[in-house]
């Protein structure tokens, strides 16, 4: 009995030690941690992977200069958006790497604070650019890379075109030579891709959101169907009737037509600059022509914003000096958008670009519209997508003025009811 | 305590005597004995060891509900495998905690979100979303000035700002009282700013880090309505707020034309002309969102159309791709068949690929102007363009990756349902039909009928199928998100995720409970209704 009772005092008193012993040994680092943290101001950054290597040497460039130090952890590039909502504030990132169209929920959310920077820094961008990142009349991001879509021209099959008459022409031209051949190779199927055809749109005059007083855009004013793109709308139309657009063609068939020959004109992005250069082809990239109005594409920026979180740190001035000076700077600039084969936004680096691909891209998005930033442009992509699909369709296709008008009623409706 | 029962030896001597021990004695006597007497505290003590952990760090973020969780749950781990009754509760412990983890609580927190605002715009508390509110209406004012700064100190120690004029290259000293010019032959001036003035010492490295907050707070006044803050740690704007705020009255106020932004009780300042303010916070609104769901035409009509449109995509594919499956395992059921395995293994094909991939070719095969299936039958037919063919579409490839599930479980039940009978029913005078429809179908649905209400919930809720096939699509072309082949949860995902504003949490968990209200309703109904085929044996 005796015994009986020693076993179990002996168990309880080893299960004591054994919890003892394995407190001890996780608990011993997370107190290090948060020591460390105490003794070197430290600064978290989120990134994606194209650009972590290239973040992490100017953030540790610029730490090293301040004596701080940064920590820099790898997100999927659309986990970083998302990450923002539910993360928890002690492991929350105090500057974030962004898409410029992230601004409107982000900020609406009130996920980053507004930055303003002083005149030096904003003579180094385009205002295009800057204004990518701007919301409600207040700036939220640094920029550092442009992308956008430019007309890809295989110059042995086709002359770059000099008007939308004479591109019109050889792109006509040249379907009628084969059964196979496309006149563009512009993307839509399945889904449509208001995307890849803006430069159609904003060539006849179309925009999605006008402009408030005072600079943000609004969600009030819808430019999907207005005045003077629908007079001009008829012109989609007979594209339809030629054959010059369908909307049946995807993304895959698109891109091994014009890999395969049979396509002369591509619509096409910096993402396929490495299977450009590698097709062997001679190409030229070019804005497409101006039709009524000068065809720019949708501009997709990227850059730098800071945090709620960033202030709660401590951190707030030192997030700023990184985000709102020093990636700014033309260098810092240049590695970042040359990271991931993109186009600067500093105007200094855009000059220096020497890759020949990225340099013609960077040319064919002069004027481009950012993609408007701002959350009820969730409501937009369904609808454009679908006019653009129902007027371009080929046999029975809707005609365009009534496709856009459509999508423009729905648009303000679903806006309406968000 | 004398017997020799209460040892830990007990249930191996207990049960040596029956040679054949069953499962749970097995387990059970894997953890007497000394070594499963050491095995036992340690892991229990891992346990504790990961609980005090956790605890620690849920005691230092102030998370005392969770602490108190984390507390009674480990203490009733303790308790039940320390002590020595309670066996059945030693298996249950693992599945009540997986359950609870991974079951209850997302429906407790779904139930939780769907009676409150929570959607984009709604994610702070009230008081990050009024600090964020103050701080975004700070810009420059109209010609404002913009600084090189470097913060320093006086002879006295006191912070002052100082800083350089980007237009006029003027220095100034600013202090939290007023702005004083600086005399040019003081300061030294670098291509970086400031880098030298006398009676100034800069305050550098980690000392300007601990002023991090100071800095957020130091204003040197101009004398209007802006002035001068820091930006960052070498830049500073002079900047003007466009709002005041009224703790009393818990008001926002715009100061160009007094309009007043009030707490709306719905998460957002307003102003009456219906202009809010942005962030807004998450706050409980009650049965808001389940009104919405009822009132708002732009949600409800494409509800109920959606609703009619699942249903009849589960009930269809579960239908006929049960009598597709029957129909080949009763063809390939004939004993002495040649190459049969064969047969079965071909039509086992599409549930062997994985699903995904199979809706991605299907998607490809049905392009069209491109696709081979038009190619092949030279038809023209928008597989996936017209919101009808799509709604084909949707059934014929749905009923590809179903059939061979049926076909497999009708095979097997088949075979289990005795030769006797159908013999039976034949000596009795019943023709094949007959004897299928009174005997064999009958005993069938005994085993399948289950299957079939699980498969119907699942497809109920197929999402996979819906999104990476037309992903929802074509538009229906009326003021809606949802497409012609959307289902209750693909449209809950768009309303969730791709609603006019961003995402609405709040709206999405309204609807999964009621989906979730739905398919438990029906598969009540139908388990109601198949107890009574049992009623045949």
């Amino acid at each position: 009995m005796l015994n009986k009772q020693t076993a179990r005092i002996g168990t309880v008193l080893l299960a004591l030690v054994a919890v003892a012993l394995l407190v001890l040994a996780p608990g011993a680092p997370a107190a290090r941690d948060s020591a460390d943290r105490g003794a070197a101001t430290t600064l978290r950054i989120w990134t994606d992977k194209d650009r972590r290597a290239d973040i992490e040497r100017i953030a540790n460039a610029w730490a090293s200069s301040r004596g701080v130090e940064v920590v820099v952890v790898q997100k999927e590039f659309g986990d970083i958006r998302d990450g923002l909502k539910t993360v928890a504030p002690e492991s929350a990132p105090d500057v974030v790497i962004g898409a410029h169209d992230w601004t409107g929920q982000l900020a609406a959310d009130g996920s980053i604070v507004s930055l303003n920077f002083k005149k030096s820094v904003k003579k180094l961008f385009p205002k295009y650019a800057l204004d990518a990142f701007s919301y409600g009349g207040r700036q939220y991001g640094t920029p550092v890379a442009l992308e956008n879509v430019g007309l890809v021209v295989n110059t042995r099959l086709a002359a770059v075109p000099k008007s939308w008459a004479d591109f019109e022409k050889r792109a006509l031209a040249f379907k009628a030579k084969s059964p196979d051949n496309l006149a563009i190779a512009v993307p839509q199927a399945p889904a449509g891709d208001t995307y890849h055809m803006y430069p159609f749109f904003s060539g006849l005059g179309g925009y999605i959101f006008g402009k408030a007083k005072n600079g943000a855009l609004s969600a009030q004013k819808i430019g999907v169907a207005n005045k003077t793109f629908l007079k001009n709308a008829s012109l989609i139309d007979k594209w339809n009737r030629e054959g010059l657009i369908n909307s049946k063609i995807n993304y895959d068939v698109a891109k091994s037509a014009f890999l395969k020959g049979n396509a002369a004109y591509w619509i096409t992005g910096p993402w396929e600059a490495d299977t450009l250069k590698t097709s062997g082809f001679s190409f030229r990239i070019v804005q497409l022509p101006k039709i009524k109005f000068r065809s720019v594409p949708f501009l997709g920026v990227q850059g730098f914003m800071v945090t709620r979180f960033a202030a709660g740190h401590g951190v707030g001035s030192l997030a700023k000096d990184l985000v709102g000076a020093y990636i700014a700077r033309t260098a810092s600039q240049k590695a970042l958008a040359a990271a991931n084969g993109r186009f600067p936004a500093n105007l200094a680096a855009g000059k220096q670009v020497n890759d020949n691909v990225l340099a013609q891209f960077g040319r064919a998005g002069k004027g481009g519209v950012p993609m408007p930033n701002i959350p009820q442009m969730a409501s937009v992509w369904e609808e454009t997508n679908a006019a653009w699909l129902k007027a371009t369709k080929g046999a029975g296709a809707t005609p365009a003025r009534t496709a856009f008008a459509t999508a423009a009623r729905n648009i303000a409706n679903k806006i309406a009811s968000g | 305590m004398s017997s020799s029962a209460a040892t830990p030896e007990a249930p191996r001597r207990a049960s040596a005597g029956t040679r054949a021990w069953s499962l749970p004695s097995r387990a059970v006597a894997a953890f007497s004995g000394t070594p499963g007497l050491v095995v036992k505290i340690a892991l229990l003590a891992i346990v504790n060891a990961l609980a005090l952990w956790a605890g620690t760090l849920l005691a230092q973020q102030h998370k005392w509900v969770a602490l108190g969780a984390l507390v009674a749950t480990t203490l009733a781990i303790d308790a039940a495998y320390a002590a020595r009754r309670s066996l059945p509760l030693k298996f249950l412990i693992p599945g009540l905690l997986l359950l609870v983890g991974f079951q209850v609580i997302p429906i407790v927190y779904t139930v939780n979100v769907a009676f409150t605002k929570y959607a984009t715009g709604h994610i702070l508390s009230k008081d990050q979303a009024i600090a964020a509110i103050k701080s975004n209406s700070l810009g420059p004012p109209e010609n404002g000035k913009s600084y090189v700064m470097a913060p320093a100190r006086d002879a006295s120690g006191k912070l002052v700002l100082l800083l350089l004029d980007e237009d006029s290259g003027a220095a100034f000293a600013g202090t939290r009282e007023k702005l004083e010019p600086l005399p040019k032959s003081d300061v030294q001036v670098g291509p970086d700013g400031i880098t030298g003035a006398a009676g100034y010492t800069f305050v550098k490295g980690n000392e300007l880090f601990t002023l991090d907050r100071v800095l957020s707070t130091f204003t040197v006044p101009t004398g209007g309505a802006a002035a001068i803050r820091p930006e960052g740690l070498d830049s500073a704007l002079e900047l003007q707020p466009s709002l005041r705020y009224e703790a009393r009255s818990d008001r926002f106020v715009r100061i160009a034309d007094g309009v007043v932004f009030k707490d709306n009780k719905e998460g957002s300042y307003v102003a009456a002309g219906g202009e809010d303010l942005e962030p807004g916070w998450k706050t409980g609104v009650g049965l808001d969102n389940f009104s919405r769901i009822i009132h708002s035409p732009l949600i409800r009509e494409p509800f109920l159309r959606v609703f009619a449109w699942t249903f009849a995509f589960a009930t269809l594919t579960v239908l006929i791709s049960f009598a597709i499956g029957l129909l080949l395992a009763i063809t390939l059921d004939k004993p002495g068949m040649r190459f049969q395995r064969l047969y079965r293994s071909l039509l086992i094909m599409p549930y062997a690929i994985p699903g995904f991939l199979s809706l991605l070719v299907w998607q490809g095969l049905l392009n069209d102007d491109f696709g081979v299936v038009n190619r092949i039958f030279h038809t023209n037919i928008p597989w996936l363009f017209d919101g009808n063919w799509a709604k084909v579409s949707v059934i014929m490839v749905s009923l590809w990756l179903t059939f061979p599930y049926f076909f497999l479980v009708s095979l097997g039940a088949l075979q289990s349902i005795p030769a006797e009978l159908k013999e039976a029913a034949r000596v009795d005078g019943g023709g094949g039909w007959q004897v299928f429809r009174k005997v064999t179908l009958p005993l069938l649905l005994i085993v399948v009928a289950p299957l079939m209400i699980a498969s119907f919930a699942f497809n109920f809720n197929n999402f996979g199928n819906i999104y990476l096939l037309t992903g929802g699509g074509p538009a229906a072309g009326d003021q809606t998100i949802a497409g012609s082949t959307d289902i209750l949860i693909s449209y809950t995902y768009k309303l969730a995720f791709a609603s006019g504003k961003g995402s609405d949490y709040g709206l999405a968990s309204a609807i999964a409970i009621i989906i979730f209200f739905i398919v438990a309703t029906i598969s009540a109904i139908t388990f109601w209704r198949t107890r009574a085929l049992e009623n045949v044996n």
